[in-house]
């Protein structure tokens, strides 16, 4: 054994798990497993069978045009802190996809199941999950965009929601367009619209740098710019950038 | 879902190392706890079958990784000062332990990685480079890079 192996054994033995972290992780798991015994319901052959059971029979009801009725979406969420996830809704206000657009979210999905239950449960089941909650720290900025016919309606029920209320959150509507443009740069179609907002102010600014980013960063940009710019206004030196983009964009702060 | 039996046996088996890599990565000892129940909870919904111990073992590495680099971004890629977390540590060391931890933990990141597995679990450069998801050279570059700075920091012999 080479000294320096001594060396980094020897000062490595010193750290160790305690007892006290030991039982607690055992007492969160048994706690997890007792709570989300409803989620793995859903991953249980036998459940898996009585869920297609019930496609069956709603197929047999309203024939097949009734499913894949059911497996259109007519509306979408993006939901963007760091992780950027966006839920597909169809007509009966169902999520039929969950989409991540980076690691964390994708890694957040596979913990916090989001298919098949309403889009207010979608969202208050996420934002409720603890291994979510680690991203809603005090420096991040959680954004919903919604691109739907009814999008006003969808965000004032979500503007509603308990679970919504207690954060700092900013609501935006968008479009199809935008939507399309966002996915081409693998982006969702939240951030894609924060970073259209910012390229407003900051014509440097690319996708990329965006994707990079966390949308408490693009938030923050963004302010920064806008306050860059009323005080250019105020000289009497307005020099406004260009509006790029074709969402319809609006705050609802 | 893992049994019972299995996160007892495996928290028997890994504790001490996902907590010796959570040390290596992460700020204090909050985030430690934090982290370190995440990894366990990704082990109780680990669907799959592990094909040996080694396998297990190696899953338990990359994962506690993955996380630890997770819950740092998620921390809003704020830079920290690695010596805080040495601090906690600082009554239980003796002051050659606590000079060799200052060291490797001053190193970059994925440096102190490879150390910690080259020189403590006894992995191989190979091993590692499979672990991490890297080309071996990378690694031996990496353990090299690491090498020199520890000889230079600490003296002795680094080969």
């Amino acid at each position: 054994m080479s000294s320096a192996q001594n060396r980094i054994q020897k000062s490595m033995e010193n750290i160790q798990s305690t007892e006290t972290m030991k039982q607690n992780t055992l007492r969160y798991l048994e706690a997890q497993r007792t709570g989300q015994s409803r989620v793995v319901f859903w991953q249980k052959p036998n459940a898996a069978l009585r869920y297609a059971m019930a496609v069956v029979c709603i197929f047999l009801l309203a024939g097949t045009g009734g499913y894949s009725v059911y497996c259109s979406p007519v509306s979408y969420i993006s939901i963007d802190v760091n992780p950027s996830i966006e839920l597909a809704v169809n007509r009966f206000d169902r999520v039929v996809s969950a989409t991540g657009y980076n690691a964390d979210a994708q890694d957040v999905l596979q913990h916090v199941p989001l298919k098949n239950i309403s889009y207010m449960q979608a969202l208050d089941r996420l934002l409720q999950d603890a291994y979510y909650s680690r991203y809603l720290n005090r420096d991040s900025q959680l954004v919903v965009t919604v691109v739907s016919d009814h999008s006003d309606a969808m965000l004032e029920q979500i503007h509603a929601n308990d679970s919504f209320q207690a954060l700092d959150a900013l609501t935006y509507s968008s479009d199809t367009a935008c939507m399309k443009e966002a996915h081409q740069h693998e982006m969702s179609f939240g951030k894609y619209r924060a970073f259209l907002e910012l390229s407003q102010y900051d014509a440097d600014i690319t996708v990329e740098d965006c994707h990079g980013m966390s949308m408490g960063e693009i938030q923050s940009r963004i302010k920064t710019c806008q306050g860059h710019n009323r005080k250019n206004a105020a000289d009497g030196d307005s020099d406004k950038g260009h509006h790029s983009g074709h969402s319809s964009t609006h705050g609802h702060h | 879902m893992k049994s019972t039996e299995d996160v007892n046996r495996v928290m028997e088996a890994y504790a001490d190392m996902v907590r010796r890599i959570c040390f290596v990565h992460l700020k204090n000892r909050h985030d430690t706890e934090d982290v370190f129940q995440n990894v366990y909870m990704k082990y109780l919904l680990y669907e799959s079958t592990f094909e040996s111990a080694e396998h297990e073992k190696a899953w338990f590495v990359r994962v506690t990784i993955n996380a630890c680099t997770d819950w740092l971004r998620a921390l809003s890629r704020r830079k920290w000062v690695p010596l805080d977390v040495l601090a906690e540590e600082s009554t239980e060391l003796d002051h050659s332990s606590k000079e060799v931890l200052e060291a490797v933990l001053k190193l970059p990141e994925k440096y102190r990685d490879v150390i910690y597995l080259f020189y403590y679990e006894g992995y191989t450069a190979v091993e590692i480079a499979r672990i991490l998801g890297k080309k071996e050279n990378t690694i031996y570059t990496w353990l090299s890079r690491a090498k020199d700075i520890l000889r230079e920091k600490l003296g002795g012999d680094w080969s």
